[in-house]
């Protein structure tokens, strides 16, 4: 598996994963409060009569930029491990409450993954679903797992030379 | 072989973007979400909402209940004297119950909780038919937590 540590490989790989965390974030941000309404659904942090609506709103207005913090990161190649680590804490978040929804019989007919309208715009909760964000964190455990290799420097460049010195 | 070190600070710095930048769009995009509102609740949408001990004391001044739930739920347990008016099923309960509703002055809808929408968009289509009704703000769990009484069956 050394063809994984090829900076190459490495970009590409980032790349694929971060243009899947930008496109989710796009509409999420463009409607904050229809993607509120998602996290509710869930009832994973509230609104509740001890939690209220703050952290159910908090998670819908903040998450799409993280995602996109670190989508953007990712295709750059700048600081991949750490924006793949992130990457993959949003992913076992995401496995966790897709999980949670499915043991409790919760219906949601948008998963709230890439849109936000109704539930004809949306994927459904299922094993699918669930196998598609495991390919995902597998991706991010291998950029974190495994760091670029230093680009090659040439022999040259590392070989002291004797100088003349006349 | 010298490798790229993962570095902590770098993913602290992530996050703190992502929520820097999330409260500032929320805050200054206009198109923000207040984060205490309810999000079910559309902005210039005139709907009252009422505690659950308020909606028992309008119950015993004899207002009327309606329950959004689908008609399973209703049947497992309802407000006493809740008529069933499911989210899922609107145009079918509204035919048989338009005649009662209009004539009705105090009206409280309910579905299954705080992360539920079926109670709001009840309440807007009744509005957009003329019919103003309130809503019980944290929906069937506060009712039943406030231990007040609940029936069964497909009666009121």
């Amino acid at each position: 598996m050394k063809w994984l540590r090829h900076p190459l490989a490495q970009w590409a790989l980032g790349a694929a994963l971060g243009a899947v965390f930008v496109y989710a974030s796009w509409d999420k941000i463009a409607r904050p409060r229809e993607f509120a309404r998602i996290v509710y659904h869930y009832q994973l942090v509230g609104p509740s009569q001890a939690l209220g609506y703050v952290p159910a709103n908090l998670l819908a207005v903040t998450l799409p930029w993280l995602e996109l913090v670190t989508g953007a990161l990712l295709v750059a190649g700048l600081w991949r491990r750490e924006a793949a680590a992130a990457a993959a804490l949003m992913l076992v978040a995401f496995i966790v409450a897709v999980s949670w929804a499915l043991f409790h019989g919760i219906d949601i007919a948008n998963c709230g993954c890439f849109t936000v309208g109704g539930s004809a715009e949306g994927r459904t909760l299922g094993w699918k679903l669930l196998l598609g964000d495991v390919g995902l964190l597998a991706v991010a455990a291998l950029l974190v797992a495994t760091p670029a290799a230093p680009a090659a420097v040439p022999a040259y460049a590392t070989t002291r030379h004797p100088v003349r010195t006349g | 072989m010298k490798v790229v070190s993962f570095r902590g600070w770098r993913l602290v710095v992530i996050v703190a973007a992502g929520l820097g930048l999330g409260l500032g769009w929320n805050a200054w995009s206009g198109r923000g979400l207040a984060l205490g509102s309810n999000a079910f609740v559309r902005p210039g949408d005139d709907v009252e909402l009422v505690e659950a001990a308020a909606a028992k004391a309008r119950l015993d001044q004899g207002a009327l209940f309606l329950d959004a739930r689908g008609i399973d739920y209703y049947v497992m347990g309802h407000i006493p004297g809740a008529l069933p008016l499911p989210e899922d099923d609107f145009e079918r309960a509204y035919a048989r119950l338009e005649d009662t509703l209009r004539r009705r002055f105090d009206i409280v809808v309910y579905c299954s909780g705080y992360g539920c929408e079926a109670s709001h968009i009840v309440a807007r289509k009744l509005r957009e038919r003329g019919v103003e009704a309130a809503i019980l703000h944290e929906g069937w769990p506060s009712w039943t937590e406030a231990g007040y009484p609940v029936t069964e069956g497909e009666e009121p």
